[in-house]
């Protein structure tokens, strides 16, 4: 070996080494819980500022958030002054990637460093936190409820629902009922002579002829009736499910309690996307599909149905129109199953909910002190502002409703991140309703007006089972993949009673048994 | 008694000498220093953590308040139904890194070095590193577009040629093949830079009496050069095997769904799904402790294979 040559060899190799650290370290960031919950550590570290004594009324109470953000960059300040102005605080919000906000929330809880305010990032994280709140993790509000009048117009029914063993903990951010619904290429239906869709079957059969009477008009078979995803909540399926007759989550079936999965009309709903995906007439990938790429699928011209929140339509027809100039879009719901009923899903009335952490909001002054910030933020200027931005800049007011600004990035960049926190619906927080120009959207919001008519609640929305909290999303996997593999025809219905029976005798049974038990009281 | 005399001499001398000898190498010392305090700092202090898998953890009440439940966490691990499973889809998928990924930068690097034009070989091996750039979500990304059966170019083509389109991301079959080639696609020019230095340090004079003996490219290669980087190999290859666990865990969360889960699904993912995003710390930790004595067993079964085969090893 000359000395040369070894001399490089070494350096080579400890490059590589080094570089190979480096490598583990990044693999680690996702895997290894100490490294992560030591890297996210210091990230929330200013949380518990929020210890201003209240002493003179003037001074500005200084309140920290912590909230999911689902925009791609942090908002600036533009709307934050204003609130802080109108409230009379002084607000650190930290933003979270909504993406791995459960971990972040995880990791902040371990080291005690959750904010004044911590949103959390939906019912299923909701769920998950319930063992911490029972631990006595976070205030509880209830008694001091009736002392902020604004946030005592909160509806009672949603506030049930966000209840962890009768008891209060949360002010939750409302969202309409029921927005599920169908939205479909209106041309293309009238170029095949095709009426709303007003059954499952009418559903099915549109299906068919996107896929199969071109309609496109270009003389190749590159359409296809539905796009869908790897999400069956979200997704399509759940929805469907329900126009089926399908319980919400979970429904009376002989007196008792049972998981949807349990009803035979969970079994037919798989059938019909089963069908769907056997004729091609949807996408073939849709188990592994993200949202990003089923919207593609529609807004690329490909495919013609799209089952999901009806409030997308105005995202939908924005890129659909720029390849398609000619495409005109209409929204759907109210679709009768097959025996001719109509129903259809509903979320529990909230979206997500926030928390008031004992480790960052000390004593029960302080606590009033944020409490009277959530009060403020129920009344209309605040929630407006939070909501829609700033009037003339980011919406104007039209028949006593906001209209969005055409700066929809604008919006996006400066308003989004504070919109998904405003606490109560327009209702309660007497915010302005949307003022919308898409006759589709306007079809959906009337649409989603009626949908509450005909809305299935989850029974179990207010009830606790603790093995539920403890292992029900994880014994969920056991249907969610038995559900997939049914639909792609790799098991039969034998296969899928076998992933049932699975699920119970791993911890379902006790879960069955739990919540009849809370039912019943 | 005499003993103790003689020992209670030796000693300051052997002290003094110790002394000696760290001041006249301090800035060797001193540049160890910086990697024994990230070694310390990174990797032993937070080892403490580690006590959390035998206690049911509760974040509220810190590691000195929560209840301690010995071997619980291990239990359920080991009770699991799906436990083996996981485990051996850990261990196939590190066995194929081993097979498959392993030899393959040491093919390229013997290649490359065999690319007389200088600037072939440079513009080649630069080519092959670039992809180590990027993260596994770019390549999941660029998977997804080219596998699709929803229009994805590697189906089209195959439809256009007559065959049956393949549905390679949801088929449990294709999912160890997909995971290796982009392991392979992504890391392989990366790992030819140790080897091609290995190469460089060789003496040409060894080729040149080859040559004169007659030895054709092919003779070369085969008993100089390969012999020459033996020990580099195997030094490698037993770190590899350190990192048997370290399978990438985005690159397989990516790859993951309802469909592949059973032969997808490794200790990793699992540790994520079942334990970090359900809060449940305690369990996270045991599953990773776990892994973490699975790795040094064969670390150091592979290190004492090394010693056996007359190579140095790692330690």
């Amino acid at each position: 070996m000359s000395k040369k040559g070894s001399v490089l060899l070494g350096a080579a190799l400890i490059f590589g080494l080094l570089a190979g650290c480096a490598g583990g370290n990044d693999n680690e960031g996702g895997a290894s819980p100490s490294a992560d919950t030591g890297g996210s550590a210091s990230a929330p570290a200013g949380a518990s500022a929020g210890s201003a004594a209240p002493s003179s009324p003037d001074k500005p109470a200084e309140i920290t958030v912590m909230l999911p953000l689902n925009t791609a960059e942090t908002p600036p300040d533009t709307i934050k002054s204003e609130v802080e102005k109108l409230t009379n605080t002084k607000l650190t919000y930290q933003f979270f990637p909504a993406d791995t906000y459960e971990e972040k929330l995880n990791a902040s809880l371990a080291t005690g460093s959750l904010a004044d305010a911590t949103y959390l990032k939906n019912q299923a994280t909701f769920i998950q936190m319930k063992s911490a709140i029972r631990d006595g993790q976070f205030w509880e509000i209830g008694p001091y409820m009736d002392q902020f009048p604004n946030l005592s117009k909160l509806k009672k029914q949603v506030l049930d629902n966000t209840k962890v063993d009768g008891k209060l903990y949360s002010l939750y951010v409302g969202r309409p009922l029921a927005r599920q619904g169908l939205v479909y290429r209106k041309d293309w239906a009238d170029k095949l002579g095709l009426k709303a869709p007003e059954t499952v079957d009418d559903v099915v059969a549109m299906a068919k002829a996107f896929t199969e009477q071109d309609p496109d008009g270009d003389g190749k078979p590159n359409t296809i009736g539905l796009t869908d995803r790897n999400d069956l909540i979200y997704g399509a399926f759940k929805t469907l499910a329900s126009w089926m007759g399908t319980p919400n989550g979970w429904g009376e079936k002989d007196g008792q309690l049972q998981p949807d999965f349990a009803f035979p009309q969970y079994i037919a709903s798989m059938d019909v996307l089963k069908q769907l995906r056997d004729a091609k007439e949807m996408n073939q990938d849709f188990a592994a599909t993200s949202k990003t790429d089923q919207i593609k699928l529609f807004t690329g011209g490909q495919a013609g149905l799209y089952i999901g929140s009806m409030a997308d339509v105005d995202s939908l027809n924005k890129d659909l129109i720029k390849n398609v100039p000619t495409a005109v879009l209409d929204t759907q719901a109210l679709i009768k199953g097959p025996d001719g009923i109509q129903a259809t899903w509903a979320i529990p009335g909230y979206n997500n909910v926030v928390l008031f952490p004992k480790s960052a909001v000390k004593d029960e002054a302080e606590l009033k002190q944020v409490l009277a910030f959530f009060d403020k933020m129920m009344t209309p200027e605040v929630a407006n502002m939070m909501y829609w931005g700033v009037e003339g800049t980011h919406y104007t007011v039209e028949d006593g409703k906001a209209k969005a600004s055409d700066n929809q990035e604008l919006t996006e960049r400066e308003v989004k991140g504070f919109r998904d926190s405003v606490i109560g619906e327009p209702e309660t927080n007497g915010m302005y309703e949307g003022y919308f120009t898409l006759p589709a959207r306007i079809h959906g919001e009337e649409l989603t007006a009626e949908n509450e008519k005909i809305a299935v609640n989850d029974p179990t929305a207010a009830l606790d089972s603790a093995t539920y909290t403890e292992q029900g999303e994880e014994l969920q996997k056991l249907i969610t993949d038995a559900s997939y593999q049914y639909m792609y025809g790799k098991i039969d219905k034998a296969g899928f009673d076998k992933a049932v029976e699975q699920w119970k005798s791993r911890g379902g049974d006790k879960i069955i048994e739990e919540f009849n038990a809370a039912y019943k009281k | 008694m005499q003993e103790a005399v003689v020992r209670a001499q030796a000693a300051p001398r052997a002290g003094s000498e110790r002394s000696k000898r760290i001041r006249r190498n301090k800035w060797l010392y001193a540049m160890v220093l910086p990697g024994f305090l990230y070694f310390l700092v990174f990797k032993y202090i937070p080892m403490y953590g580690l006590i959390i898998s035998f206690q049911d953890y509760k974040p509220f009440q810190g590691i000195s308040g929560s209840k301690w439940v010995g071997f619980a966490h291990f239990e359920r691990l080991f009770a699991e139904p799906d436990f083996l499973r996981i485990l051996l889809n850990t261990l196939t998928l590190f066995g194929m890194n081993l097979l498959f990924y392993f030899p393959v930068p040491i093919l390229l690097a013997l290649m490359l070095n065999e690319v007389r034009i200088g600037f072939f070989k440079r513009f080649f091996q630069t080519l092959i590193y670039l992809p180590h750039f990027m993260s596994w979500v770019i390549i999941v990304s660029i998977g997804y577009v080219m596998l699709t059966m929803d229009g994805g170019i590697v189906n089209e083509l195959l439809e256009s040629m007559g065959f049956e389109k393949i549905n390679f991301l949801l088929s449990p079959e294709w999912f160890r093949p997909m995971y290796i080639i982009q392991v392979i696609w992504r890391e392989a020019g990366w790992g030819t830079i140790i080897y091609l230095a290995a190469i460089a340090s060789v003496d040409t004079q060894l080729y040149e009496a080859a040559r004169m003996d007659g030895a054709g490219r092919l003779r070369q290669i085969w008993h100089i050069t390969l012999p020459a980087i033996r020990s580099v190999i195997i030094v490698l290859l037993v770190l590899k095997i350190g990192d048997v666990l370290e399978l990438g865990f985005e690159h397989v969360y990516l790859l993951l769904n309802s469909m592949n889960r059973h032969v997808a699904e490794i200790i990793d993912t699992y540790v994520y799904t079942a334990g970090l995003q359900q809060g449940k710390f305690s369990y996270s930790t045991a599953v990773g402790f776990f892994k973490s004595l699975i790795g040094l067993v064969l670390v150091m079964t592979a290190n004492r294979l090394a010693k056996k085969m007359g190579e140095e090893g790692v330690y």
